[in-house]
């Protein structure tokens, strides 16, 4: 079988405990974003844009969402005779059977996969981010290197690097040190979590890690220091076009954000760096006669008679006319009924907010209503707070 | 699944519509914001269980290659069966060109032979449907009946056809046992209210044969050498079917522009869409995005617009742009359209890749709307 120059592993397996109600029911890379698409779809379509043409996926985590969302990964032109896109789930063996239990133990125990494709370079990824980078760039600067693996770090503000991994680097760019979340950080050069490993130093040194009864079985926490103490070549790939880290209901909500502004600062509309996703089978969208639409997107199947000001809408929301939604995140086939007034939220797919309810507030924190909640008539969810059904049955046994 | 075959046939490029079909078959005609004409008939065939679909094109094929390409979107990229596109070809018998419908069907004797299934629908292309054929295939089936013929109950908007071109506009006689007795060929003043559709089913061996003998004997139509003998002789038991949902023929400018305004009406596009869903190909676009002076009412609109103007009572496609300042009413604009700033536009047709530079007007009537063909810019 033809080699494969560099194969992609891409974490799908955790749960993004911090998004609170949203990832109750699926996997954070299943998470809806910007309109028509999933978080999982950036990485995707970088690695089909950067034609790195095989992908596995490695899903623990509640994965029925995001392996029906996948597919054949026709989606991302990833349905290959050879190659593609596999989810790769935990499996048992004949004398184990074990759960992922760190990023590092997550692509140990899918050796085999990496192997059938025998590549020179292995390609780590992880479904948190929303972003637009050539892999391929970076791939030839990890050869030209002679790295031994290459890190994709990003500049972030000083006063948010205590909560990333921190890379500090010499003069050329060469990794002297990690931390992971400093108190007082050296460098801003944040981890972005992409990195690519010449795939023998992999090979050595996850089946090294996963020896040690003591590990972590972490790439940040054990393989990048272990790679560091042997005076390995680690090299620090600077990006600094839009990255976004999307693990919290506020980041997510402000990513979304971002689309709105003119310019946008994160641009979809590139058609040579596309971003592709499962497009649902809607017809266009349509606004009526009393309807107000400022500054915001809306997508396939979406009817709108109420009120939209500065929000994102995704496919099949039904705004009603008397409802308000401003400043807001609407997902999936969501019904808005008449006289409801949505601020500053996100609001998952699925949902009915009944009549006048009242959803998050004009300032503070943002509001979230959890995947296929009914709110009853007229009820009110104040600024930060999250609610689901069983919240609701909650209050109403109460 | 059906043990039932589609068999769509695309007419010729019609000229009463004018710059739409200049390049392309009524077919490919761009509809509804993000459709062909086709995605109608394809659709309702998929949604009817029907796996196996022939197109007969014609010269004209090039923008109907480029929109079904392999199917996948139809789901229809099957092992077996799935989408067979059936272009005319210059054999010794064939001259490049397909003379009607039954000569196509005669040039593809091999695909209609090699396909396994024991029935056929053969459809029209030109037309706005989505329906399931399946009560049709119950009825034809159970009642034994040779050929089905399926129907609808003529209204004055569905008739709205040109005047100029008589282009087989087919009535039926029909008894109250869905017998029918006569059928009547582009009358002027037809006697019976019953609107052929241009949906006909019939086994897959009596269409090879009876196809066989009417070209063997010189004759070319299918309305008056096969229907109306086999009707008026009472050889075949030809019934017929009646569909009650919205269908539309799309032959006229005005009729393209009727239906495209039809569906901001809630009812149409509930019964277009409400059930059974109209595939596509789809175009990755991102969603379309409103800046801070757009005022939209009554409109549908597809993906990757960019809307800062006025837009009222219109249908705008994929990746249209309306500047600042740009007011638009009663408009039809394909894909790519680019309305510049303080643009003025009424009962206008854009064909694909338009563009008006800012500070035009163009307006036109409702009753005859201006069609700007495509990659113009004004």
């Amino acid at each position: 079988m033809k080699k494969k120059k560099c194969i992609a592993m891409l974490l799908a397996g955790g749960q993004g405990s911090r998004l609170g109600l949203l990832t109750k029911v699926m996997a954070k890379p299943a998470v809806p974003f910007g309109g028509k698409y999933r978080i999982i779809d950036f990485p995707l379509s970088n690695c089909t844009n950067s034609n790195i043409d095989t992908v596995g996926v490695l899903t623990q985590y509640r994965p029925l969402e995001l392996n029906s969302y996948i597919g054949s990964g026709q989606t991302w032109d990833l349905d290959l005779s050879y190659g593609g896109v596999y989810v790769l789930p935990p499996y048992a063996t004949a004398d184990s059977s074990e759960w992922y239990k760190g990023t590092a133990n997550a692509i140990f125990q899918n050796f085999g996969f990496i192997e059938q494709f025998d590549p020179e370079y292995v390609l780590v990824l992880s479904g948190d981010h929303i972003y637009k980078m050539d892999y391929n760039q970076m791939l030839q600067e990890h050869i030209d290197r002679k790295a031994d693996v290459t890190i994709a770090v990003r500049p972030v503000p000083w006063e948010v690097a205590p909560s990333f991994g921190i890379m500090n680097v010499d003069a050329e760019n060469n990794i002297v040190e990690f931390e992971e979340k400093p108190k007082q950080p050296k460098s801003n050069l944040a981890s972005m979590g992409v990195y690519i490993f010449t795939w023998d130093i992999m090979k050595k040194y996850l089946t090294d890690d996963n020896a040690d009864p003591n590990s972590k079985n972490d790439f940040g926490k054990n393989i990048i220091p272990n790679l560091l103490r042997d005076g390995k070549k680690l090299y620090a790939y600077a990006f600094t076009s839009y990255w976004k880290d999307v693990g919290t209901i506020s980041s997510l909500w402000e990513a979304n954000m971002d689309l709105l502004k003119d310019p946008p600062e994160f641009d979809l509309t590139d058609p040579r760096w596309k971003i592709y996703s499962r497009t649902p089978v809607m017809p266009p969208h349509f606004i009526a006669d009393d309807a107000v639409v400022q500054n915001s997107m809306i997508t396939e199947g979406c009817e709108i008679d109420g009120t939209v000001r500065d929000s994102v809408l995704f496919a099949g929301v039904t705004v009603e006319a008397g409802a308000i939604v401003e400043d807001s995140v609407i997902m999936p086939g969501t019904r808005i009924e008449s006289g409801a007034v949505i601020r500053r939220s996100i609001v998952s797919e699925n949902c009915v907010i009944s009549k006048n309810c009242q959803v998050g507030e004009a300032e503070g924190d943002i509001a979230l209503v959890g995947q296929s909640t009914t709110l009853p008539e007229g009820y009110a969810v104040k600024a930060g707070a999250q609610v689901d059904m069983d919240e609701i049955s909650r209050k109403e046994g109460a | 699944m059906n043990d039932v075959m589609g068999i769509v046939y695309t007419s010729k490029d019609d000229l009463t519509l004018r710059e739409l079909t200049s390049q392309r078959a009524v077919a490919a005609i761009p509809v509804a914001g993000r459709y062909r004409i086709i995605d109608f008939t394809l659709s309702s065939l998929v949604n009817s269980n029907i796996r196996n679909v022939g197109i007969i094109a014609q010269k004209n094929y090039h923008s109907l290659m480029d929109h079904l390409g392999s199917g996948k979107d139809w789901d229809l990229h099957t092992r077996n069966n799935g989408l067979f596109i059936l272009p005319p070809f210059l054999t010794r018998e064939n001259g490049g060109e397909y003379n009607g419908v039954l000569d196509a069907l005669r040039a593809n004797f091999d695909y209609l032979r090699r396909s396994r299934q024991e029935y056929v629908i053969l459809t029209n292309s030109d037309y706005i449907m989505n329906t399931s054929f399946e009560p049709m295939i119950q009825q034809h089936i159970k009642s034994g009946a040779d050929i089905t013929l399926m129907y609808k109950k003529a209204t004055p908007e569905i008739t709205e056809f040109s005047s100029s071109s008589k282009n087989n506009h087919c009535f039926l006689n029909v008894d109250v046992n869905n017998v029918v007795k006569d059928i009547e060929i582009n009358p002027n003043a037809a006697s019976y209210d019953n609107l052929y559709l241009n949906v006909m089913m019939i086994k897959r061996t009596m269409l090879i044969y009876i196809v066989d003998q009417v070209i063997s004997h010189g004759s070319h139509d299918l309305y008056a050498d096969v229907l109306r003998p086999f009707i008026n002789s009472g050889a075949l038991k030809i019934m017929a079917f009646e569909e009650k949902g919205y269908y539309r023929r799309i032959e006229t400018i005005r009729g393209y522009f009727n239906f495209n305004m039809d569906l901001l009406k809630p009812g149409v596009r509930n019964e277009l869409f409400g059930s059974n869903p109209v595939y596509t190909k789809t175009r990755d676009s991102v969603p379309t995005i409103y800046r801070g002076n757009a005022k939209v009412k009554n409109s549908l609109i597809a993906d990757g617009c960019v809307i800062d103007g006025e837009v009222e009572n219109c249908v705008l496609f994929r990746g249209v742009n309306v500047a600042k300042g740009a007011k638009l009413k009663n408009c039809v604009i394909m894909q790519d359209g680019y309305i510049e700033d303080d643009v003025e536009l009424e009962n206008v047709i854009f064909d694909k890749a338009v563009t008006i530079r800012s500070h035009s007007r163009l307006i036109g009537q409702k009753q005859y709307p201006i069609v700007i063909g495509k990659n113009i810019t004004l």
